[in-house]
């Protein structure tokens, strides 16, 4: 079989948007753009049920297609599909051209799945570019409306330095172990046994800090609440879900090949990073009443839950990460999705008071959100519940009971929030009768259903996660 | 000689970083961050003397995606002119900095 | 037998209750009443096959039943049932009962949606009594919150999304600190034996240092004790009661205080008996501290349900005492408080919820004279008021008097102590009726007495705490038994672990000891 089979996965992937950009030039379709964009990530996934099984082929220096990217390429790529579905009705609300959003959305996640493939220094940093750079044009998407521009500039301009930061620091890890590629670096750091240089640290510190700032972890989140709440809803989702996936199934590679978590000083600094994340994230989050910045905060504090799995460095490590992402992705798809599928001509259904007396009026959909932020609050029965699970008992089996300890105070803290949108929900509704009702648009089917799914998936991983776990188990076996 | 070539470069890259920090116009801004993506590629090319080729490749990489980088961000920064009349980052407060 | 169906049956009939209520809310009510009722019953069958089994099955489990759930972290479904956890399921699906009964009236929105989390409380609560694996006990312990935070916040009075909001995070927090018990435990475990398991027959056994199991304990021990409530950690009960329905209340105080002691009782004193004995006059002097601090309390109290809320804490002093206590008078002591408190206060927060239903007042200062107008409530409000204050022949008599005799062989002093919460138990007992129903009617109040459907509970209430008083063997047989033979196995459990060959070969023993109990008994 030709190796470069396995390429196609990423090759499907990278022709997407090729595909797209010569169909808008030639008709304009909104329906269409849709289609293709649906079809080019769901074509990928098809093709993942066979290649899944196959040992990573020798490739190419740069990108190695092993289990766990086929995994990841698979979750990301899935969640890229609900975001298209949720785009087209957020879309067809808005003025202006719509069909080369999907075409911005589908690169972007060509480039996911480049960093989730990559094994090189190149790669990484290309498919880092080609995430951000698509990511500019879609947060700034709705170019007539200020608060998306502003966040596209603040976006831009983060992102661009962070990405100069994470560049300087692979220069320097370069010139102190003489290789870009993961693989080789393994070899060269196991021949070393002395202290590591200042260079190398060096590099690792620039490295997280390029990283930390696509997962918005603290110090690294100024951009996080202004991104999330000025960029249209879909892509707040995208954000928050597939652009930091992919940062967090590189950092889970390199942590595995580069040496970057078997220094003491690197795992006390990541260690510090999320516990600062954990306690802003949720500490900020009490204050907020815009539900879009609310998450964003909410994030935070779920990526520094989520590097405390990292930290542990252990195969159940890797696997909390792994199963927390999935989990984290339901959750968050689905909360941007009903905030989406709520929101009219008139107004974003995405300050806390709209959702007043939703129960009476939509009990479904308040059910469903109930559920979305219980698993993010971690409550049993839910994805998020055993998601935060596995990360206590990764921490705990790697003996950093002070991270555990206080992640679990600091999830206590973040409850309140959560809390807070849920009861607002079950409250009555606004007595005046003459103010009109926010958050009443009814859904589309495609809405309805991807909803419905995510919420179906929520429960089903909350109950029974042991298929998902052997799935997981088994790609990020292929990791080590 | 490699000391020499890490210092510069060094020491361009933290004057991009002071300029992105400091500077308020957005073209500015923007045009630090070339900077330290410059200072990047210096470095990148140094040592490349001494490791392997490698890092000269990856400045070919380097270079065309701040091209790309550049093509979007001033897209972006044209349409922020055009709404505001002005590209000055203190001006945009809809959303807290 | 599978014992899922302890699990199933409320939960499907919840769901019945809620789909029904979609159309007719009378169709809930009897949905939700009849799937109580038959909990109730086939829960007494059970008990009815424990009383005829000639010997008792190893392990002392009178069924069980186990699958794997999630078997890569060496978690499974288990559930067993024991004399203990037989006697909470028969209480919870009681009360159950009593509570759709209560909101017959009272409750008039959502009552589909209602009916779901009575019965998802139900569901949740008998989870935790019968969960054998240490998270599904904390899977089912967590989802007990959900209904009665809904219960709370949305049926509940004036104050209810403070006082909802408040329940659910600082036991939502101690929930948290019993998972990282768990998890430290399973580790301690993993590291000495290299079996990754939940299993709480596995991991009764588990040997460790002193320093461990103290804190091991120290951190079930507070995760319990903020249910119980034990007074440092009691903050939130007094507003969750206060502003809950009438079936909250109930379930709170009947049942939610409960699995606080029952946590005790399974986890705490079989699995860390070292650490318990040093930790026993601490514990003790809490117990006897809010036994004093809830009497006191209460007698100061202006709002009824409020002043029954601060009983409830004198009361849960008692079974903490009996608990901690340790020896077998003591425990089953605690054993007999725990039903006959749940009888008592459940009573005591429905007549509350009937006072309030009619007056629209909780205000003990606005009460008075009630006597004249409803003579049989009267009658019930003094029958509950000297259960509550101990009187012979009735049911927390039997459990106080076991507890401080129990209690006397280990700690004089703080029994005499305990003791005097006695006298103030019959202060504000005696104080309340006088409030209430005696004196002339200021109020001038003109209501109905109760109904037939009120005194239907009411009389069920007092048949129980009647027979629970006069005829406490069958009761303490059954806890008895289960307590020993809990006792027996947990010190078989340690032995074997603490032998060199014996390692990672204790946990297979122990559930090959229980596995062939089934279902296959007469």
């Amino acid at each position: 079989m030709n190796p470069f089979s396995a390429l196609t996965p990423i090759v499907l992937l990278g022709l997407t948007p090729l595909v797209l950009m010569l169909v808008i030039s030639f008709h304009r379709s909104h329906r269409l753009a849709v289609v293709i964009s649906l079809v080019g990530m769901a074509l990928p996934l098809a093709l993942l049920a066979g290649t899944a099984t196959s040992a990573a082929p020798p490739l190419a220096p740069l990108l190695i297609i092993d289990g766990y990217a086929l995994f990841y390429i698979g979750l990301l790529s899935t969640a890229t599909m609900v975001v298209v579905v949720l785009s087209y009705g957020f879309l067809e609300r808005v003025p202006g051209n719509r069909e080369e959003f999907y075409l911005l959305l589908t690169l972007a996640t060509f480039g996911c799945a480049v960093l989730t493939a990559s094994n090189h220094f190149i790669s990484f940093f290309l498919g880092l570019e080609i995430l951000s750079v698509s990511l500019y044009g879609l947060v700034a998407y709705l170019r007539t409306t200020r608060t998306a521009l502003e966040s596209g500039i603040k976006y831009l301009i983060l992102a661009a330095a962070s990405a100069a930061f994470l560049l300087f620091g692979m220069a320097l890890i370069y010139a102190d172990l003489g290789t870009m590629d993961f693989t080789a670096m393994t070899s060269v750091l196991a021949a070393k046994t002395r202290e590591p240089s200042v260079l190398l640290l060096g590099g690792f510190g620039m490295v997280i800090i390029g990283a930390g700032f696509k997962l918005a972890v603290v110090p690294f989140h100024m951009w996080a609440p202004d991104v999330y709440q000025g960029a249209p809803t879909p892509v707040t989702a995208y954000l928050t879900t597939v652009s930091k996936g992919a940062m967090v199934a590189l950092l889970l590679r390199y942590g595995q090949y580069g040496g970057l978590l078997d220094y003491d000083s690197v795992a006390s600094v990541l260690a510090v990073i999320a516990v600062l994340s954990m306690f802003l994230g949720n500490l900020l989050a009490l204050l907020q009443d815009n539900l879009k910045r609310l998450l964003a905060y909410s994030s935070i504090a779920h990526l520094g839950y989520l590097l405390v799995a990292v930290i542990a460095a252990s195969r159940e490590g890797s696997h909390a990460v792994t199963f927390y992402l999935v989990a984290y992705f339901i959750t968050s798809l689905g909360i941007f999705g009903i905030i989406t599928a709520l929101s009219d001509e008139r107004k974003e259904a995405d300050e806390i008071s709209d959702y007043r007396g939703l129960f009476w009026r939509r009990p479904w959909v308040s059910g469903a959100l109930s559920l979305m932020l219980f698993s993010l609050a971690g409550i049993p029965l839910t994805a998020g519940f055993v998601g935060k699970f596995y990360v206590l008992t990764a921490g705990v089996l790697s003996d950093l009971w002070a991270l555990v300890i206080l992640l679990v105070v600091s999830s206590v803290i973040g409850l309140y929030y959560y809390l807070r949108i849920i009861i607002t929900m079950y409250l009555s509704a606004p007595e005046d009768p003459s103010s009109p009702l926010s958050a009443t648009r009814r859904f589309s089917l495609p809405e309805g259903l991807v909803l419905a799914g995510l919420t179906v998936l929520l429960i089903w991983f909350g109950i029974y996660p042991a298929p998902l776990l052997s799935a997981i188990q088994a790609a990020v076996g292929s990791l080590a | 000689m490699l000391t020499e070539a890490l210092t510069t470069s060094a020491l361009l890259f933290v004057i991009g970083t002071f300029g992105v920090l400091v500077r308020r116009n957005a073209i500015i801004m923007f045009l630090c961050i070339e900077l330290q993506l410059n200072a990047v590629n210096l470095a990148l090319v140094a040592f490349s003397r001494y490791v392997g080729v490698e890092g000269q490749v990856f400045v070919f990489f380097v270079m065309t995606v701040a091209a790309a980088e550049a093509a979007v961000g001033l897209a972006i920064i044209i349409s922020i002119f055009r709404h505001y009349r002005t590209v000055n980052v203190d001006n945009f407060n809809l959303l807290k900095w | 037998m599978s014992l899922a169906w302890i699990l199933l049956l409320p939960f499907a009939g919840g769901l019945a209750a809620w789909i029904a209520g979609r159309w007719s809310d009378l169709w809930a009510r009897w949905i939700a009443l009849g799937t109580a009722l038959l909990h109730l019953l086939l829960l007494l069958v059970t008990w009815g096959v424990f009383f005829t089994r000639v010997a008792p099955a190893p392990g002392g489990w009178l069924m069980a039943s186990k699958q794997p759930w999630i078997p890569q972290l060496g978690i499974s479904f288990h559930l067993a049932v024991d004399g203990i956890s037989l006697l909470m399921l028969l209480l919870a699906s009681f009360l159950t009962v009593l509570a759709v009964l209560t909101s017959w009236t009272s409750i008039t929105r959502s009552v589909g949606f209602y009916h779901f989390n009575l019965l998802l409380i139900l569901t949740a609560l008998s989870g935790v009594f019968i969960a054998f694996d240490l998270f599904l006990f904390f899977a089912f312990w967590e989802i007990s919150l959900l209904p009665l935070y809904f219960l709370i916040g949305i049926w509940g009075y004036e104050n209810r999304v403070y006082a909802t909001t408040k329940f659910f995070i600082i036991t939502q927090g101690s929930g948290l600190l019993m998972l990282v018990a768990i998890l430290g435990l399973v580790v301690v475990h993993w590291q000495s034996t290299g079996v990754l398991t939940f299993d709480y027959l596995d991991l009764v056994g588990t040997v460790m240092s002193d320093t461990k199991a103290f804190w091991l304990m120290l951190g079930f021990f507070i995760a319990f004790a903020v249910k119980l409530p034990v007074v440092p950690f009691h903050t939130w009960l007094p507003d969750a009661h206060t502003q809950a329905p009438t079936a909250g209340s109930v379930a709170l105080a009947g049942l939610v205080l409960k699995i606080g002691a029952y946590g005790m009782l399974r986890f705490v004193v079989p699995m860390f008996p070292q650490a318990v004995a040093d930790f026993t006059l601490t514990a003790m002097i809490l117990a006897v501290v809010g036994i004093l601090y809830g009497a006191l309390l209460a007698l100061g109290q202006t709002d009824l349900k409020r002043m029954v809320a601060y009983t409830s804490i004198s009361h849960m002093g008692f079974v903490l005492l009996g608990i901690f206590a340790g020896n077998e008078l003591a425990l089953q002591g605690a054993v007999i408080i725990m039903l006959s408190h749940g009888f008592s206060a459940a009573a005591l927060f429905i007549m509350v919820g009937d006072l309030q239903h009619r007056t629209h007042t909780r205000e003990l200062g606005r009460f008075g004279g009630l006597w004249a107008v409803m003579p049989r409530m009267g009658g019930v409000g003094l029958f509950f008021a000297m259960a509550s204050l101990g009187l012979p022949g009735l049911a927390s008599f039997v459990g106080e008097f076991l507890v401080l005799l129990g209690a006397f062989q280990v700690n004089m002093p703080l029994t005499v102590l305990a003791s005097v919460g006695l006298v103030a138990a019959t202060v504000y007992s005696l104080w309340m009726m006088q409030k209430v129903y005696y004196g002339a009617n200021t109020g001038d109040w003109q209501v109905d007495d109760t109904s037939g459907r009120e005194m239907t509970v009411m009389a069920s209430l007092i048949g129980a705490t009647l027979w629970l008083g006069l005829y406490p063997q069958p009761v303490l047989t059954t806890s008895g038994h289960a307590l020993a033979e809990m006792k027996k196995f947990a010190a078989e459990a340690r032995a074997t672990a603490a032998r060199p060959e014996g390692t990672g070969s204790a946990a297979s023993g122990a559930v090959a000891a229980t596995s062939p109990v089934g279902g296959e008994r007469p």
